[in-house]
């Protein structure tokens, strides 16, 4: 937004302010970024891959367990949430939801909605599903930019 | 290296004020999800070609509602609606956030044909 600005103020005859205000950092003028550069926005497909290894080495060969499954499924939702820290999506929240369901053949619809800024926050999401033995595991995951933080405090 | 200048000062502290305000409330939450699901799926049963257009229905509802809240929130409303025939399922879900301002909320919803479970997530601008 703050580019933006300066673009629909900037002229040929203000050059000069134009360039003064691109450079004003040590005049006290606004030094946090609101929204991410392109370089630190979330990467969809990036996030998708990570899930999609993580899925695959938990959970091939896993059968469908009442007693274990709350446990798997915890330690699915912390470990890829783990994971993502280490990729290093700057000043975002993450949320990650595992759902495992059991096949038998019963019908299931999973819908999301979410009310974010459409400009820096958005989501991946992977399906996994084991045909030999029953058990289907859905997974998302969302990242959403967080307005406050440690910029300032630096 | 980033200098603050007294302005922001004052906006950060504005912001401090208003977010211990405006907390996520799981109970009034709750209270609009039950009333989303009831009024979207209450009284019917399962079928096939209309469970499209329920879980589109209790999502968009809930999110509407939950945003006439008018609170600085950012939501994420999540659905499953699975029919009942002897098959278990699981959520779990974990999140990297703000612990003081952040919160979810799962409703658990049933009748005789099928499972409803809406998950909302909450987080603070």
């Amino acid at each position: 937004m703050y580019y933006l600005l300066n673009k629909l103020f900037y002229h040929p005859t203000h050059h000069n302010t134009y360039a003064v205000k691109m450079e004003g950092t040590d005049t006290g003028g606004n030094t946090y970024l609101i929204r991410p550069n392109y370089h630190h926005k979330f990467k969809a497909a990036v996030v998708k891959e990570c899930i999609h290894d993580i899925l695959r080495e938990q959970l091939s060969g896993v059968q469908y367990d009442p007693d274990e499954v709350g446990v798997l499924s915890r330690s699915l939702a912390d470990c890829i949430k783990d994971k993502l820290k280490d990729v290093g999506f700057d000043r975002y929240k993450l949320v990650v939801q595992v759902v495992i369901g059991e096949q038998r053949g019963e019908g299931v619809k999973m819908a999301a909605r979410c009310f974010w800024d459409a400009d820096t926050d958005s989501y991946a999401q992977d399906i996994f599903m084991n045909f030999v033995l029953c058990g289907g595991c859905f997974r998302q995951l969302f990242l959403l930019r967080t307005k406050e933080d440690g910029k300032i405090l630096q | 290296r980033y200098c603050c200048s007294p302005a922001t000062i004052t906006v950060l502290h504005a912001f401090v004020f208003v977010s211990c305000q405006t907390a996520f409330v799981v109970d009034e939450v709750s209270t609009i999800i039950k009333e989303s699901v009831e009024g979207a799926i209450g009284g019917n049963a399962y079928q096939h070609s209309r469970v499209n257009q329920w879980t589109t229905n209790v999502v968009e509802q809930s999110l509407s509602q939950l945003s006439k809240l008018g609170k600085p929130f950012k939501y994420i409303v999540t659905c499953v609606i699975m029919q009942k025939n002897g098959a278990g399922l699981q959520t779990a879900s974990s999140c990297f956030w703000d612990n003081t301002t952040d919160g979810s909320c799962t409703v658990r919803w049933e009748n005789k044909s099928m499972y409803c479970i809406v998950s909302v997530f909450g987080l603070a601008i």
